[in-house]
């Protein structure tokens, strides 16, 4: 058989993965043996934390407006705070809620007095 | 509540100011970040518009440069409108954790209960009391604890409490008692009872330094102007029976 050289069909291959891993550590981003596993991982992590990505910002903006509220001391807690939004039927989400506390003093304290009952404010008031 | 908002938090309407200026400006972002303060209790109260759409001219001195309309194409929509606020979580810049600029608490442990007082502690040194809380971001303030030998544990944790530690070697286990340790290091407790409750890991760590626990009732910090720590906790304070 005459003899056959594959040419660069495992070089294109190869290459396409490498872009995928720019930028990784030592190895990680040079050698085509360990570049191949880290474009699995990486694959993988990124399809999975698209998942994870929506929990962990919810997460976030949940503690921020915990933080606001308790500072505010118009509600004990966040809880208390999402339970009477949800009883006003206000369908401002987490993450506007938390960008508005940040871009603005007050927001959220402005937010707060309109959602509670009216007698608890003059309690609030009168302390 | 006077917690001031993130300079990188501002979103700007270009304004047309009557200046006629038609080469766009480039105001340096070092430059107006260092002239609003960061967070933290600020004394000046220099707080800007409460709207969150303001209007910013060159009177304000920290507001979004005028890029004229033929010149729009050369910058981001973010240099020309300000921070997209409702489709981007805010995620601090350098600006806003200046170590500089942090606030600093001082609270006095006299018969304070040891875990109530460095859970509070704990949650202002990292940060959760801020709207600007970020895990993976320094934001707390600075805590110092004073008296730090008259602090109070209730029940039989004086005699019963044990602190153990190990010094690597088969067999160097140590134990001391919670009065044992007070005699010997006061300072030990809190900064144990605080670290426990701070995240474990680099920024852990981080975070631990700005904890500083002091046995009389004096310390080096007068320069920093410490507040005293807003304790929320009914509980905290030791009471004999």
């Amino acid at each position: 058989m005459t003899r056959v050289r594959r040419g660069y069909i495992a070089r294109r291959r190869r290459k396409k993965n490498s872009s995928l891993v720019s930028g990784f550590k030592g190895a990680h981003s040079r050698h085509t043996r360990t570049i191949n596993q880290q474009t699995i991982r990486a694959l993988f992590y990124s399809y999975r934390d698209r998942g994870r990505k929506k929990r962990y910002f919810r997460r976030l903006w949940i503690t921020r407006i915990n933080a606001v509220t308790r500072e505010n001391q118009i509600f004990d807690s966040y809880s208390q705070f999402i339970h009477n939004l949800y009883k006003k039927q206000s369908f401002l989400n987490r993450k506007i809620l938390s960008q508005i506390e940040i871009s603005n003093n007050i927001g959220l304290s402005k937010i707060s007095y309109k959602i509670i009952k009216p007698n608890k404010v003059n309690e609030e008031r009168l302390k | 509540m006077a917690t001031t908002i993130p300079t990188s938090a501002f979103i700007a309407t270009p304004h047309r100011c009557s200046t006629g200026r038609s080469s766009a400006i480039w105001v340096q972002k070092a430059q107006f970040s260092a002239s609003s303060s960061s967070l933290g209790v600020s004394l000046s109260l220099k707080r800007p518009s409460l709207r969150l759409v303001s209007v910013r001219c060159e009177a304000n001195g920290a507001g979004m440069p005028v890029i004229p309309a033929q010149e729009r194409w050369m910058y981001e929509e973010s240099e020309i409108n300000g921070p997209d606020i409702w489709n981007k979580t805010w995620y601090p810049k350098a600006a806003d954790h200046v170590n500089t600029e942090k606030t600093w608490y001082i609270v006095d442990a006299s018969d304070k209960i040891l875990g109530r007082m460095a859970s509070t502690i704990a949650n202002y040194i990292r940060g959760k009391n801020l709207a600007t809380y970020t895990p993976s971001v320094d934001m707390g303030a600075y805590v110092i604890v004073i008296n730090a030998e008259k602090v109070a544990v209730s029940g039989q944790k004086r005699s019963q409490k044990l602190y153990r530690r190990h010094s690597g070697r088969p067999g160097g286990m140590k134990i001391e008692t919670f009065d044992q340790l007070q005699k010997r290091i006061p300072e030990r407790i809190v900064e144990h009872a605080v670290r426990g409750m701070l995240p474990k890991g680099r920024l852990g760590r981080t975070l631990f330094t700005h904890l500083k626990v002091y046995k009389g009732s004096e310390h080096p910090h007068q320069a920093q102007k410490p507040i005293p720590l807003p304790i929320r906790d009914k509980r905290i304070q030791f009471v004999k029976k």
